[in-house]
């Protein structure tokens, strides 16, 4: 690898938090969203970018709806196999409780069913009438509210310095890169000259 | 950096329909009845990619209640708790929680835009009307006490988030909202209704206010973010010397 590899992997690197922040950044409206953070390593063939989610706590907000449910803590939902933060759920056509796009909601026992009736507790236990119908499975240590809703884990002044800083590195890499470039230049036709 | 770019712009579009969303918001804020709205998004996630920005999934009703504010109107009535009132117009029905009616010259009551509140009528010598809690209506005439003249309906729905706006205040039924089923009303039961009283809107100029600003920060944000990539392509041209 030489120098010119070196600042083209970072000008690649550049572009990837980029892509990160940008995504980051338009999901700041996005309830329940986690924001990717884009990790840098240094490897014999050059800079590793290593892109993962990040799972820092969302701020809460109140709906009063009594099927919107916000996860304190650790753990997701299980809606219909998708793994989401997101706990916008209302009861279908049939009583079960799905998401917006019509995912059922999954707890220990299946699918879960409300009725006028029902409450979910903190702890996860779906209740009706007091007696516990279901239970949503959460890691040990979280707790649930309900009606409240997740918001994005992430936040507009962040992720708009994220994209100033990528792009700054970006520029740096590319006037190291045409740096190199003239110094190689000039070695041509120096040598050019010495004959 | 397209792809930045793309994410973005849908950032940007996204904020866009979230000031549309408040906006309506605030200029309804004034209205009894009327319920607050939040638009909804989601990211698009690629597999093993990084995403793709976000896209607008629709709007989010909330129901939360809205404060009581004594009116003395004629016929004003309020829900404090969930349901909503039936209100009939020709063969269509609706449903609302704006309860300012009055009562019509041929004895049935309505609100201003001519819809007519179910199971009530009024007749023509009554002289005081009075609604209990639990919906039903007892009217005073010249020479007799507390004569029954129907009584409020309520109802509640399994998904009222799911209905559908008609107007500022008033819902259609739909196949998601589940079927409209008669609610209890009264003292002892979830919901109570107050007689001369109105449900003010339960949107808070403040937080919309805020709202506002947040939405017009996270819009610049996002236009900086096509700013940088668009930036970075310069750059990208720039790196051949002529």
């Amino acid at each position: 690898m030489d120098g010119m590899d070196w600042m083209a992997g970072a000008m690649r690197a550049a572009r990837t938090r980029l892509d990160v922040a940008a995504h980051n950044l338009a999901n700041v409206s996005t309830d329940g969203f986690r924001k990717a953070r884009a990790d840098a390593e240094l490897t014999a063939r050059g800079i590793l970018l290593r892109v993962r989610t990040t799972d820092t706590q969302g701020a809460l907000r109140h709906t009063g709806a009594p099927f919107d449910l916000a996860i304190v803590g650790p753990g997701e939902f299980d809606a219909g196999g998708v793994k989401t933060r997101l706990g916008a759920f209302s009861p279908d056509r049939a009583g079960f409780l799905a998401d917006a796009q019509g995912r059922r909601l999954h707890g220990e026992r299946g699918p879960v069913f409300v009725d006028a009736r029902t409450t979910i507790e903190a702890d996860g236990s779906v209740r009706s009438d007091g007696r516990e119908t279901n239970r949503i499975p959460l890691p040990h240590g979280s707790s649930l509210r309900s009606g409240f809703l997740e918001g994005p884990n992430t936040d507009a002044i962040g992720e708009m310095i994220e994209v100033l800083n990528a792009q700054r590195a970006f520029e740096t890499a590319q006037k190291t890169l045409l740096a190199i470039d003239q110094v190689r230049e000039r070695a041509v036709s120096d040598v050019e000259r010495l004959k | 950096m397209t792809n930045a770019m793309f994410a973005s712009a849908s950032g940007m579009a996204a904020q866009q329909i979230n000031l549309d969303v408040i906006s309506d918001n605030l200029a309804n804020a004034d209205v009894a009845g009327f319920k607050g709205s939040v638009a909804a998004f989601t990211d698009i996630r690629v597999p093993g990619a990084i995403g793709l920005g976000t896209a607008a999934i629709g709007t989010h009703l909330l129901f939360e209640q809205g404060k009581l504010m004594k009116t003395g109107g004629a016929f004003d009535v309020a829900l404090d708790g969930p349901g909503f009132f039936i209100v009939r117009k020709g063969n269509q029905v609706a449903y609302t929680r704006a309860g300012s009616f009055e009562r019509a010259p041929d004895g049935s009551v309505r609100n201003a835009e001519g819809w007519r509140l179910d199971g009530v009528r009024i007749p023509d010598d009554a002289m005081r009307i009075d609604v209990r809690s639990d919906g039903s209506v007892a009217i005073d005439t010249a020479n007799r006490k507390a004569v029954a003249a129907g009584k409020i309906a309520v109802v509640s729905f399994a998904a009222p988030e799911r209905l559908r706006p008609l107007g500022a205040t008033l819902y259609a039924a739909t196949r998601d909202a589940g079927r409209a089923v008669r609610a209890a009303a009264g003292d002892d039961a979830p919901t109570r209704i107050a007689f001369g009283t109105l449900e003010a809107s339960n949107v808070s100029i403040i937080e919309s206010m805020m709202a506002i600003l947040a939405a017009q920060r996270a819009y610049e944000a996002n236009s900086k973010g096509v700013q940088a990539a668009d930036e970075m392509l310069r750059i990208v041209n720039n790196l051949h010397r002529s």
